[in-house]
């Protein structure tokens, strides 16, 4: 045989994979011929290269690693939906009553800068502009104090946000995010039912419509469950039927749950 | 209570060392983020050593190991079911490594912590082997090294290789032929150049650096 188809069988050998007879082939080839002989000799040299150590630090490198990478992501599942500028620009609104002084003072303001205008140009749009543009700043200002409400360590004072958010017909987008993100993850099942509640009143936005819907799969409560799964029955949802089946499959559901969605199903088909 | 709690925490343990990778990752993958320190266990050394072996560097090879499993936290998600998990480890090691010199352009050079740094305390000729061998292997060419390192130092299967390489099982035989046969240049080239000085162990500034264009 000719080195080259030596060579072919070559890394087969290398591996011990090679079986008789092309095995004895290769070794009876390798006594006679030197240079497929030293192939053979470096290859199995190669053993003396030592198996290096990671340096001392490496597992403890890892572990902060991950730590950082965990807690990062608990945050941003607690808190992350106010980007970290506004949430900063907007500290002084921490304390909810000053925020809702702050808003009244506006409002105050607003009016009387209205009827000041309002007397002395009577006829003038730039009057009128000026209120209308007042009361929308206004609004987003209730809006902030809601989102930043929203983020009180006591569940009390999230409650009040949640309640402040109804008394608005129309909701800001960030706003409606934020109820979702309450509903979500709010430690508080109080908190969490009074966010279900607000959010039900704007199932014609598709965005809410989706966070609700999604809501239910991840809950724990019984009670959020319960009330989650009215909700979609009452809104009829399209998907409500395929995802109360997925749902009563959830190993270890609460009876009077699995009770609940068996009986939306029955009113949904 | 307490006892009975140890005990059960510990056979949990022992039941996760015992896992297949595959479990485990899938584990992971489902946001049990600290079963990964199971697989950082089994994992890190040989990682280190594919590193260490294909860049000669140290602390880059300690960095890149890091960046893997930081990967594999980042992406777990696309980690699929079925998928064995050294494959999947190496590929996330390769694209690693890519990435690096691809923001970090490559200088090999040989400098001194970059030389195999524990030799074996054998005899002084195994010594010296070692270290011509060390550098023969630095000379060739990264991608021949490569496919040396994953098949003589990694104990990855060919099939395997050619998986993660992209190509054929006859290609990777090839291919692992043509790198031996290299390999052995270089070394018989280093010991003809040493031979008339033997016992100088400043040969390392002999060496030109050999540079390694982007063909990889």
């Amino acid at each position: 045989m000719t080195c080259e188809e030596i060579g072919e069988l070559l890394p087969d050998y290398f591996e011990g994979s090679l079986k008789a007879p092309q095995d004895d082939l290769v070794e009876r080839h390798i006594e006679e011929c030197a240079d497929c002989r030293e192939e053979v000799a470096i290859w199995k040299k190669l053993s003396l290269l030592p198996v290096e150590q990671p340096s001392a630090g490496s597992r403890e490198r890892f572990e902060a690693m991950l730590d950082a990478y965990q807690t990062g992501r608990n945050d941003k599942a607690s808190a992350g939906f106010v980007p970290e500028k506004r949430r900063s620009a907007w500290n002084w609104l921490r304390s909810p009553a000053g925020a809702v002084a702050w808003s009244a003072a506006l409002l105050v303001m607003g009016i009387f800068a209205g009827n000041y205008w309002g007397s002395r140009t009577t006829h003038s749009n730039a009057g009128q502009d000026e209120i209308a543009a007042m009361q929308i700043e206004l609004t987003n200002m209730k809006q902030l104090v809601v989102l930043s409400m929203l983020q009180q360590q006591s569940a009390g004072e999230r409650l009040q946000a949640v309640s402040y958010s109804r008394r608005e017909d129309q909701l800001d987008p960030q706003v409606m995010s934020a109820l979702v993100h309450t509903l979500r993850y709010d430690g508080s099942v109080d908190v969490r039912l009074a966010a279900l509640d607000a959010l039900s009143r704007h199932g014609a936005q598709p965005q809410v419509h989706k966070g609700v819907v999604d809501a239910l799969q991840e809950q724990q409560s019984p009670l959020v469950q319960v009330a989650l799964i009215d909700l979609m029955v009452e809104w009829r949802d399209p998907d409500a039927a395929q995802r109360l089946r997925n749902f009563v499959q959830t190993p270890n559901l609460n009876p009077t749950v699995r009770q609940r969605a068996d009986w939306a199903l029955s009113k949904l088909n | 209570m307490k006892e009975q709690e140890r005990r059960a925490e510990t056979e949990n343990d022992q039941a996760m060392k015992l896992s297949p990778d595959e479990d485990l990752m899938l584990e992971v993958r489902n946001g049990a983020g600290e079963t990964l320190g199971v697989l950082f266990d089994r994992y890190h050394a040989p990682l280190y050593n594919f590193y260490s072996k294909l860049t000669g560097d140290r602390t880059l090879s300690d960095d890149l190991v890091q960046e893997v499993f930081l990967r594999i936290l980042k992406y777990r998600q696309s980690y699929q079911p079925g998928t064995p998990f050294r494959a999947w480890i190496y590929q996330i090691a390769r694209n690693a490594r890519v990435d690096h010199y691809r923001k970090t352009p490559r200088h090999i050079t040989f400098e001194p912590h970059m030389v195999a740094p524990v030799m074996p305390k054998d005899s002084a000729q195994q010594l010296e082997e070692t270290e011509l061998l060390h550098r023969a292997l630095m000379q060739m060419p990264e991608e021949k090294r490569e496919i040396l390192v994953l098949s003589r130092f990694q104990e990855l299967r060919y099939e395997e290789i050619a998986r993660l390489l992209g190509c054929e099982l006859g290609t990777v035989k090839t291919r692992i032929h043509r790198a031996v046969q290299e390999l052995r240049q270089n070394f018989k080239q280093l010991e003809r150049g040493l031979a008339p000085r033997e016992a100088a162990p400043a040969v390392v500034k002999t060496i030109p650096p050999r540079r390694f264009g982007n063909d990889m």
